[in-house]
């Protein structure tokens, strides 16, 4: 039985190191290690097919304005965009707010989810605004979201290329000096797109598609069958049919875009809960097809396997711990006190959205900043929180897999538009 | 306040293209290994490795991924220096604090503390002075190119 445990630890631990090594790989990756983008060569601006940006929102009548607004913006030529707020059944004045602007600004649209339709999540609120798009790339923005001017040229540079199928932006946290929480986010994103996102663009692996602040091109995602409303991690489910019709996602750095993120820990805990179920949902869906495709590389399968149990590491390192202080307390074998590097590799790896900690900072560095180092080791809240979320999201999806229950709940965050005071140029639409 | 911060945010379309300086990282290299060497061999006797594995990976992590930034290699030095004194007494607080507990509690209770509390003891010390360190070259940096703008 011991001998038993005492295997499980050390698979655990190498489970830890392998994480811990693609960490360090991508960081050292942002680094040093930077490919050109295609948007940085100036005659690649010059394409610009037809886009349609879709906006899903459900009572987001305090950011709605700030979207639109900036949707009119942009720097698209404007013939060739079409904006579509997809009303989702809203109770409040998000309907009224997308209205007053269709009749000011001839490329926003708004088509209206009746009740009974309505509010069951964003991916079904997608597929319906997917039947009005007459783009040739379709984009996707949350209603909290707040993108750069260019941001449209940026992304749509990478489509020239006929193997990418789809293209993820960077993610940056608006309102970062609300809360701590906000702020602790804001270290996640910045490890997470700066660091991870970079590296896996650079290495050619699997850049994730985040389900905002990206776009596909319309045939694939038609082809596709549009967004999986069973699923809640309908991005990451998107990311691997991507890879497994033959296309690739590239990520780009450049192409910014503001986010209101959460502001206390309740919020931060309905958001990742969500993620956590749908991103296992997404592993048990994809890890075997994933390991038999044939048109993806080996490192392509490594990452991708990372990718998908992504979600499972908190729990493994709970595990870990608790495995190895019952073994080094019942009966210490003399190994075990090699094995002791373990534990601290195991807690290491997996701080802060599970990127460890080096990640956030030098994702931090490379962005200029200065003071928010001083914020990195209080991410161990964070990744003891995701302990506790994840384990209760492998609970639940067990619990529903014996029941046969389907059709997960989508749980929606809130955003009180509080962001909005830190856009200078915005002005409020009542 | 808003423009600021998201002037402060903003990448554009400039990369920031790090060139590892080896020459500050070979320094940092035969610093540490004297440091870890004055560690295995006088000081075997009062650490052992629970105490000299946090300061490894201190010493890895910082060697790798903060010697080969921009910045002055003095200052680098002196934080690196710092971070292993600052691990060795992290580990003869965290011995204190087991002795009492053998004292008081009895040896099992010293096992669990070890086992329980010693990973996030050593978590804190090591990301904190690495944090330190990292936000200190990020403010030198910052200061070489505020002063490069202001001279062009």
């Amino acid at each position: 039985m011991i001998l038993f445990l005492n295997l499980i630890f050390i698979l655990l631990a190498m489970f830890m190191s392998a994480y811990l090594a693609r960490h360090y790989i991508f960081t050292l990756t942002a680094l040093y290690h930077q490919k050109e983008q295609p948007h940085h060569r100036l005659h690649d601006t010059t394409y610009q097919p037809t886009v349609s940006v879709l906006i899903p929102a459900r009572n987001e009548e305090k950011v709605i304005g700030r979207i639109l607004q900036r949707m009119t913006e942009l720097t698209y030529p404007k013939e060739k965009l079409e904006v579509i707020v997809i009303d989702d059944a809203s109770t409040d004045q998000t309907s009224e707010i997308a209205e007053e602007n269709t009749k000011k600004h001839g490329h926003i649209k708004v088509v209206h989810r009746s009740p009974d339709d309505g509010g069951k999540g964003k991916p079904a609120a997608l597929n319906h605004g997917l039947k009005y798009v007459k783009g040739e790339i379709v984009y996707c923005f949350d209603a909290d979201y707040y993108p750069q001017r260019d941001i449209l040229e940026k992304l749509t540079a990478c489509f020239k290329d006929p193997k990418v199928g789809a293209v993820q932006g960077r993610v940056t946290v608006l309102n970062e000096p609300d809360t701590l929480v906000t702020r602790l986010v804001a270290l996640e994103r910045t490890g997470g797109y700066r660091v991870d996102q970079f590296a896996r663009d650079n290495l050619g692996l699997i850049p994730q598609f985040g389900g905002t602040v990206g776009g596909f091109r319309r045939s694939l995602i038609e082809s596709l069958g549009g967004w999986d409303v069973n699923m809640l991690a309908e991005d990451t489910d998107l990311t691997f049919k991507v890879y497994f019709a033959g296309y690739k996602i590239q990520y780009v750095n450049d192409a910014e875009c503001y986010e209101e993120a959460v502001e206390n820990w309740r919020s931060y805990w309905r958001q990742r809960s969500r993620w956590a179920k749908g991103h296992m949902q997404c592993a048990f869906r994809h890890l075997w097809p994933l390991v038999k495709k044939k048109n993806l590389r080996l490192r392509e399968k490594i990452d991708g396997f990372l990718l998908l149990n992504v979600y499972f590491v908190p729990i493994l390192v709970g595990l870990a711990w608790i495995l190895g202080a019952t073994l080094f307390l019942v009966q210490p074998p003399p190994w075990i006190r090699i094995l002791w590097v373990a534990i601290p590799i195991s807690v290491y790896s997996s701080v802060g959205n599970f990127a460890p900690f080096f990640e956030v900072g030098i994702g931090a560095y490379l962005d200029g900043r200065e003071r928010i180092y001083w914020l990195i080791p209080l991410l161990v809240l964070t990744f003891l929180f995701n302990m506790l979320i994840c384990t209760k999201a492998l609970m639940d999806l067990c619990v529903s897999k014996i029941t046969g229950k389907k059709r997960h709940a989508w749980t929606k965050t809130l955003h009180n538009g509080r962001g909005n005071c830190y856009i200078g140029n915005y002005n409020k639409v009542e | 306040m808003g423009g600021d911060l998201l002037a402060r945010n903003r990448q554009g379309f400039r990369y920031t293209n790090v060139k590892p300086n080896y020459l500050h990282t070979f320094v940092g290299i035969g610093i540490a290994a004297t440091m870890l060497l004055i560690f295995y061999l006088p000081m075997y006797r009062v650490l052992n490795e629970s105490a000299l594995i946090p300061i490894n990976i201190f010493n890895f992590l910082f060697i790798f991924l903060l010697f080969p930034l921009q910045g002055p290699l003095f200052r680098k030095v002196c934080l690196l220096v710092a971070g292993n004194v600052v691990g060795l007494a992290w580990h003869f607080i965290k011995s204190s604090f087991g002795a009492v507990s053998v004292f008081y509690l009895g040896a099992d209770a010293f096992k669990i503390i070890t086992v329980v509390i010693g990973p996030i003891i050593d978590f804190v010390w090591i990301v904190s002075v690495w944090s330190l360190g990292l936000s200190m070259l990020a403010s030198a940096q910052r200061r070489n190119e505020v002063k490069w703008e202001g001279s062009n």
